[in-house]
């Protein structure tokens, strides 16, 4: 199961604690949308090969 | 086979809006949950009273890590390490809205 | 061959990123469909939002939502279609039909 976890916001320590629940014993991968200037072409990169995305508050 | 999805919602500005969301994909046939964190609902209309009984009934469930809520509204109560373990199970997890800093 | 794209829009601060990952995904040949609920539908009324509704396969909100955020439903945003004022249906279709689904 590979999941993509994508952050809008710095994640607060519930979001932390949800994140480490949900991502253990996976194959995870991250991205940050809170920057300048994303790459969202590398973010669908990651998208289209997880088998889910959970995009982070 | 019907798929399983989550609302974490974690803003008072947008939790009851949550909920009707969460109905909108229990009526689309699947299988609908809402989690509101951190934060208590005032007195809630008859219309959004409604909307808890309906995601209910219709194999969905309102839970809240809030005892208000518990009290109040009758939102099963669940702890953040529930919540993470069910969100485990579903094929689709919204974290809805916008995160607020402050746990009121 | 990309992969259909769904996104659900319930936060109003992020037009920029649901631009950004629709131009990408247009660029890899996804299908796009983007729907907006709730504070979301404040954003029918920024600038981008007409060339959101040309560059993107399909784009809906929904009117209810518009409605209690104290927009007259007969003022369609434009670039959007009439028929395209819409309810949750909507975004149960992004979560049948679309092999990708994200939250902004």
């Amino acid at each position: 199961m590979k999941l993509l976890n994508v952050y809008r916001s710095a994640p607060s320590d519930d979001t932390k604690k949800l994140v480490e629940i949900v991502s253990e014993g996976r194959d995870v991968e991250s991205f940050d949308l809170n920057v300048e200037s994303p790459d969202y072409s590398a973010l669908l990169d990651k998208v289209f090969a997880a088998d889910q995305t959970i995009c982070w508050w | 086979m019907s798929k399983k999805v989550g609302f974490l919602l974690v803003n008072k500005e947008y939790t009851l809006d949550g909920i009707r969301s969460t109905l909108g994909l229990a009526v689309e046939n699947m299988y609908s949950y809402a989690y509101v964190m951190n934060n208590e609902l005032p007195d809630l209309s008859d219309y959004h009273k409604e909307n808890i009984e309906w995601v209910r009934d219709m194999e969905g469930e309102v839970y809240s890590t809030v005892d208000a809520n518990v009290e109040n509204h009758g939102m099963v109560k669940i702890t953040l390490e529930e919540i993470g373990k069910q969100l485990r199970d579903l094929e689709i997890i919204i974290p809805y809205g916008i995160l607020r800093s402050d746990k009121s | 061959m990309a992969k259909s794209l769904g996104i659900f829009v319930t936060s109003p601060q992020n037009m920029r990123h649901v631009m950004g990952i629709t131009k990408a995904a247009k660029a890899k040949g996804s299908k796009v469909k983007v729907f907006f609920s709730w504070y979301a539908v404040h954003l029918t009324k920024c600038p981008e939002f007409p060339a959101l509704c040309e560059l993107a396969d399909d784009v809906s909100i929904c009117v209810d939502s518009y409605k209690n955020a104290g927009y007259d439903p007969a003022d369609i945003p434009k670039g959007l279609e009439a028929k395209k004022m819409a309810t949750q249906s909507q975004h149960g279709e992004i979560i049948e039909d679309y092999e990708c689904y994200l939250t902004l």
